[in-house]
């Protein structure tokens, strides 16, 4: 298992050397004026100093060089030259990092606790009122822009709680009421994406032998629906909780801005604007990072949950 | 599912009883049969058309069927609408006569019998470009799900037939996989001019790997079945294989995956318009209608703008989920007896 | 009992304790930011976003106030050599640097001047002002930058004794003053600086204050928190004591709500709602002041580099033909097509000069001099339109182009406002002179480096671009235009605008023609820095030769957007230039909306002051 976790580590540092190399690449084919503020009003001197500061003078191979130079032997990530002039990426990364943590976790605990419970739910009463109540929310949630829903919510949920539209500073932010209609927001593309799955393998399950044995041995219809069924069902999906996690950290642009969270969903659309390479690089390593873990810990989890999984078979993917 | 018999089935088991019931003797229900050469070659199978199986079982299932034609309504309607009598260019901004005397644009207007979902901020007509965005969107969501299924297909096959590719693309997949699709998508639409190819390319620049390494997979499953071992010892060639043995199988999921990608670009092209670098202006679309409409939900009076493209949009994402999940169920060959 | 006593007294301490530091009679406003500062540092923000930090945190010499005139600062007096080339500024005594917290740390000195100059034109620094620094012709300034001297002290400024500071300029520059509220004239306090190296302003503890307002609070995307500075020379007129803004990247949507709700104090109301604001709550919906941050202009591009599709070659043809220009010029319905942007008066913000009416006066407003009068004939008339086109047509013919002539009209993608603009325009002329005639295409550069990709690339055929005054002299406004030289070839590259000026280099004669004369004419301008009321004429003739001959097209100041606020905008500091409206110093929060009543006086009695 060691081996196969170091083996499989190993090719994910390739992996991550190669998306970075072309995301490196890709930054710099965009145009020189967004790296000045006021190109303008500069003289070609100007210009040209600006360039050499930023290292953006030198040919391409140099640069990745330098930066991979940085990255391993000092774990520098670079400096903002202009989201915020001279600042430390880790620095301007680190406090946002918690923050968007806190809204992916308490979304990913909501969407479980809600998710699973209507998934099963609506297995076990497949074809019934719930069960066509259910797919209806489901459909309903798909297809609605989220970009629409959220607007909505966040107007009449304020409203209806008697609180602030946005937080306003630490006050609003340390306020638990304010994270109610965020959480619940961002969890609801989750649960209906949790409760779809569920209910499809659990009445995919449900036909298989092993639920006739145990109904034939008589196992109650509770214990067959949880212990059996349920285990079995939930295996596949334990899969992709990591990487609908990292999706969900970086889907909440619209939440984010809504709410005025400090997290990271908005800042990549941000610096990408703004043509902060250094910032660029770093928000993409990161997220490919957690990309490659979450697929990891994935498998890991998966294997975990079901003895009839062996890493060693797993590895070759083949 | 189950409950569906097949007809032959019917007949043979009718045939069966009736013998039962008259009691024959031993020499009556046995006899040698003589040779003919048409019946060796007959097959189980012969009169069962996976097409047709496929879309007798489609038609069972009423919703899909009614939100199928709900979708091909909508289709016809993009294109019908603008032929119709009393439509506006969608482009057109309306004018009207102020209190002052000067030709300004008719801003705002809330519907009437000329204007059906009355104006935009610069007087033109709602009711025209909901049709024209959502002529657009689909073209968007269906020219990407097309370019995903061709290049997938193609590249999962050779992904799967050649092995000197098999570790380049397998990098390749690690690779794309690892960057979020929003990135990507931000990044060409960024560093390219606005405009509808380059929103497709970016949709459909990372978007083919994952047909591709489904196409593979089911590839190397199947390539080495003993049908195509048998077929591949008698001398046919590998791209029969592919066509004929191969690709009938993944038709259902590919129709899946399709059906799916398509309300998924037009989900994104709303996700693009809203961080800014979306279609140009004369080119309307439900994202930009959405994006638009957005701005006005502080005006009660104004909210329309926003609700009716939403339904729309709604409407065609739901259709094309129900659809697609219908559809893959039907074609499944499982489901056919 | 005694014990009652106690817990009942203990219990109103508490509840003393647990009412928020709003305290009563506090002054607080609040609002929303939806685009986070780069930098505090003041020395380098160029943006206004980031320009508004240094704004309110750190006083200059001199500043302006609220009808634009020229007072005292933290200079209390100064004067000017006889040659016009040496300004000697007197200090206020017993001014202070304080940190973040208000703790004064030294004393503001004439070496801080100088000081932040160094640091502005150390290129190492790589100061995106630095280019101001060169307007104000300061002895020296641009030879430092660019390593030709290394001695700072050659440059023109002197810090004379602690509290005398002089600057030297290489010619008389009658608008010096008017550079001094820029961030490259900021003072910094030497010791610090140099402490802080690269650090320098990268949060609200890494600088030091010494304006109206001290910086307390800085969460990047969160929060920025100002509060008075008590000890301010002049306190007195700080009447806000707290400034709360909140990041919000949607406050466009959500502002005006939040407004009504009472959550903020200040919202700005965009195109699309305001129809429905007018008509529901039409009477706490006022405009800002105008301004004269921007004069918007169509320019006429003549260096063609866009896609062989639209026909490059047969534009430029087009183009120089006088008649050509002057067809389009006649039939363009500014008032129409600023319909997009200024649906409900557009007429106050039109413009028909370059230079906005209003930023320069000498004997009178320079946009009314002599030399303009006349020049209105050529703005929108559809009869005369048709009659250029009827020339136009013959000439154009006659030379080889081809119709319709395509006319590549630019916008940036994500202002949905200009993309408005822009659909409107193509319709209007194609519509007053004909679809056979021009063919508008309407072109959607992209959102972030549009100007490079667009303008400076020379990818459109007519486009509305905008320039800001540097300094108060109708010369800023000819340098959009001035001549591009190549020092190596001698000849023309073509000014980032409309690349005129290169066609001094081609055979189009009556081009040609206009050109030299124009920039003759502005040569003489600058050579005139002596008497004001001869320099300004002669900048209006050129000026006015930009319009008569077509070549380019006033067309707008900044809008003055509409707000729901608290504030009483005519209070604050007033300039055409710098940082001076950026300012909150003078203005108050109201206890209720600045009414639309109110608006009304304040705007009169303004209006009369500054003497329209």
């Amino acid at each position: 298992m060691g081996s196969y976790i170091a083996k499989r580590l190993l090719r994910s540092v390739l992996t991550l050397v190669i998306i970075l190399t072309i995301v490196f690449i890709l930054v710099r084919q965009m145009p020189l004026e967004g790296y000045f503020p006021n190109f303008e009003k500069m003289t070609p001197e100007q210009i040209k100093n600006g360039l050499h500061s930023m290292g953006l003078d030198q040919p391409l191979p140099v640069q990745l060089y330098h930066f991979f130079r940085d990255l391993i032997t000092k774990g520098d990530l670079g400096t903002s030259r202009i989201y915020r002039q001279n600042v430390p990426v880790a620095e301007i990364l680190a406090p946002k990092i918690p923050v968007s943590v806190r809204l992916g976790t308490m979304s990913l605990i909501v969407s479980l606790l809600l998710g699973l419970p209507m998934g099963t739910l609506m297995a076990k009463y497949k074809g019934k009122f719930f069960d066509h109540f259910g797919t209806g929310v489901i459909v309903l949630i798909e297809a609605v822009p989220a970009a629409v829903y959220y607007l909505f919510i966040q107007f009449y949920g304020t409203e209806a709680l008697g609180i602030g539209m946005t937080m306003l500073g630490d006050k609003d932010f340390n306020n638990w009421q304010y994270w109610i209609l965020p959480v619940l927001s961002m969890s609801l593309g989750n649960i209906a994406y949790y409760a779809m799955w569920l209910r499809r393998y659990m009445v995919d399950e449900s036909t298989k032998d092993y639920v006739l044995l145990a109904r034939i041995k008589g196992a109650g219809e509770g214990r067959i629906m949880f212990r059996h069924i349920f285990r079995n069902a939930f295996v596949p999906m334990v899969q992709y909780i990591p990487t609908s996690f990292l999706n969900t950290v970086i889907g909440s642009i619209y939440i984010e801005s809504l709410y005025s969270i400090p997290g990271m969903g908005g800042l990549l659309v941000d610096v990408i604007k703004k043509q902060d390479n250094a910032m660029v690089q770093a928000i993409v390593l990161l997220f490919a990072c957690v990309g490659v873990i979450g697929l990891l810990l994935g498998d890991l989890m998966m294997v975990a949950l079901d003895p009839r999984i062996s890493l060693a078979k797993k590895g070759g993917d083949k | 599912m189950a409950l569906l018999k097949h007809p032959r089935v019917d007949a043979a088991e009718q045939r069966a009883t009736e013998a039962l019931k008259r009691e024959l003797s031993e020499q009556e229900l046995f006899s040698v049969a003589p040779f003919d050469e048409a019946e060796t070659e007959r097959t189980g199978a012969e009169s069962y058309s996976y097409w047709r199986s496929t879309l007798r079982a489609f038609r069972h299932n009423r919703v899909a069927m009614f939100l199928l034609s709900l979708l091909v309504i909508i289709v016809l309607f993009t294109f019908i609408q603008p032929l119709l009598p009393g439509q506006f260019d969608p482009n057109l901004a309306n004018n009207t006569v102020n209190a002052k005397g000067q030709t300004v644009p008719m801003k705002n207007t809330p519907p009437d019998s000329v204007h059906w979902l009355g104006t935009n901020n610069i007087g033109q007509d709602l009711w025209a470009r909901l049709w024209a965005g959502t002529r657009n969107s689909l073209f968007i969501g269906i020219a990407v799900a097309l370019i995903e299924a061709l290049v997938g297909i193609v590249m999962g096959v050779l992904w799967g037939y050649v092995r000197k590719l098999d570790f380049f693309f397998t990098e390749l997949y690690n690779v794309l996989d690892n960057i979020p699709t929003t990135i990507v998508l931000i990044l060409v639409s960024f560093i390219l001019r606005p405009g509808m190819g380059t929103l497709i390319f970016a949709m459909s620049v990372t978007g083919w790997i994952g047909m591709a390494r489904f196409v593979r997979n089911q590839v190397l499953i199947i390539r080495d079945r003993d049908y195509n071992v048998a077929s591949r010892t008698l001398g046919t060639a590998t791209w029969r294989i592919i066509l004929r043995n191969l690709l009938p199988y993944l038709v259902s999921v590919i129709m899946l995956r399709m059906a799916l990608s398509i309300p998924g670009a037009i989900g994104s092209e709303v996700f693009i318009t809203y961080i800014g670098l979306g279609l140009p202006s004369d080119v309307p679309s439900l994202g930009k209608l959405i994006t638009e409409g957005r701005k006005l939900l502080t005006s009660p009076s104004k909210r329309y703008q926003l609700i009716y493209p939403t339904i729309v949009l709604s409407v065609v994402t739901v259709s094309f989920y129900i659809i697609g999940n219908a559809f893959s169920d039907a074609a499944d060959p499982r489901n056919h007896l | 009992m005694m014990k009652k006593w106690l817990a009942l007294v203990l219990c109103l301490c508490l509840a003393a304790a647990c009412v928020p530091a709003l305290g009563e009679g506090e002054n607080v406003y609040r609002s929303l930011y939806s685009s986070e500062v780069s930098t505090l540092n003041y020395l380098t923000a160029s943006t206004q976003w980031d320009q508004t930090v240094g704004a309110n945190v750190i006083d200059t010499l001199v500043e302006y106030d609220a009808y634009g005139n020229v007072v005292p600062s933290l200079a209390e007096s100064w004067e000017t050599s006889e040659d016009g080339c040496t300004w000697t500024f007197h200090l206020r005594a017993g001014q202070k640097w304080y940190d973040y917290q208000g703790n004064a740390v030294a004393d503001v000195t004439a070496q801080d001047f100088v000081d932040g100059l160094e640091w502005v034109l150390n290129p190492a620094n790589d100061s995106s002002v630095e280019y101001a620094v060169e307007t104000a012709k300061i002895v020296n300034a641009s030879a430092y930058y660019e390593k030709e001297i290394t001695d700072f002290a050659e440059v023109g400024v002197k810090a004379v004794d602690e509290l005398t500071l002089t600057y030297t300029t290489e010619a008389p520059v009658p608008y010096f003053l008017s550079c001094l509220t820029y961030g490259c004239f900021m003072p910094a306090y030497g010791p610090f600086l140099s402490e802080q190296g690269a650090d320098f302003g990268t949060s609200n503890d890494k600088m030091l204050y010494n304006g109206a307002y001290i910086m307390s609070e800085f969460q990047p995307q969160v929060k920025h928190t100002y509060v008075k500075n008590v000890n301010n020379w002049d306190a007195e007129h700080i009447y806000i004591d707290r400034i709360e803004r909140s990041y919000n990247s949607d406050s466009a949507i959500i502002a005006p709500e939040m407004v009504l709700r009472g959550e903020i104090d200040s919202a700005s109301l965009s195109n699309d709602i305001l129809d429905d604001w007018l008509e529901t709550h039409g009477d706490i919906v006022t405009r800002g002041r105008p301004s004269l941050d921007y004069s918007y202009f169509y320019c006429f591009n003549f260096d063609p580099q866009f896609d062989a599709e639209y026909e490059p070659e047969n534009w430029l043809i087009a183009v120089n033909n006088s008649n050509f220009r002057h067809s389009i010029m006649s039939a363009f319905d500014r008032i129409y097509a600023m319909y997009a942007l200024e649906p409900t008066e557009p007429e106050e913000t039109l413009q028909n000069t370059i230079t906005p009416a209003g930023f320069a006066t000498a004997a009178g407003d320079f946009a009314a001099e002599a030399a303009f009068s006349g020049t209105e004939e050529n703005f929108y008339n559809e009869e005369k339109a048709l009659e250029y086109k009827a020339k136009a047509v013959e000439e154009l013919t006659a030379a080889g182009a081809t119709f319709p002539v395509k006319v590549v009209l630019g916008y940036r993608s994500d202002m949905s406002d200009w993309e408005n603009e822009c659909a409107l325009v193509k319709q209007q002329l194609e519509g007053v002179l004909g679809s056979d005639y021009i063919d508008v295409v309407l072109y959607a550069g992209p959102a972030e480096n549009f100007l490079r990709e667009v303008r400076r690339s020379g990818k459109y055929g007519l486009m509305r671009c905008n320039w800001g005054a540097d300094y108060a002299d109708p010369e800023t406004w000819t340098d959009p235009f001035a001549e591009n030289v190549d020092s190596e070839t001698g000849l023309h590259n073509g000014n980032s605008y409309n690349k005129m000026d290169k066609m001094l280099d081609t055979d189009f004669e009556e081009t040609k023609a206009i050109l030299t004369e124009y920039y003759a004419k502005v040569a003489e301008g600058k050579a005139s820095v002596t008497d004001f009321a001869d320099r300004y004429a002669k900048f209006a003739e050129a000026e006015a030769m930009l319009i008569n001959n077509a070549l380019v097209i006033p067309y707008k100041i900044s809008s003055n957007e509409y707000n729901v606020t608290k504030l009483n905008i005519f209070e604050g500091g007033y300039a055409g230039f710098g940082i001076t409206n950026i300012r909150y110093k003078g203005q108050k929060v109201l206890d209720d909306f600045f009414s639309a009543e109110q608006y009304e006086a304040a705007y009169a009695d303004w209006m009369e002051k500054m003497g329209y």
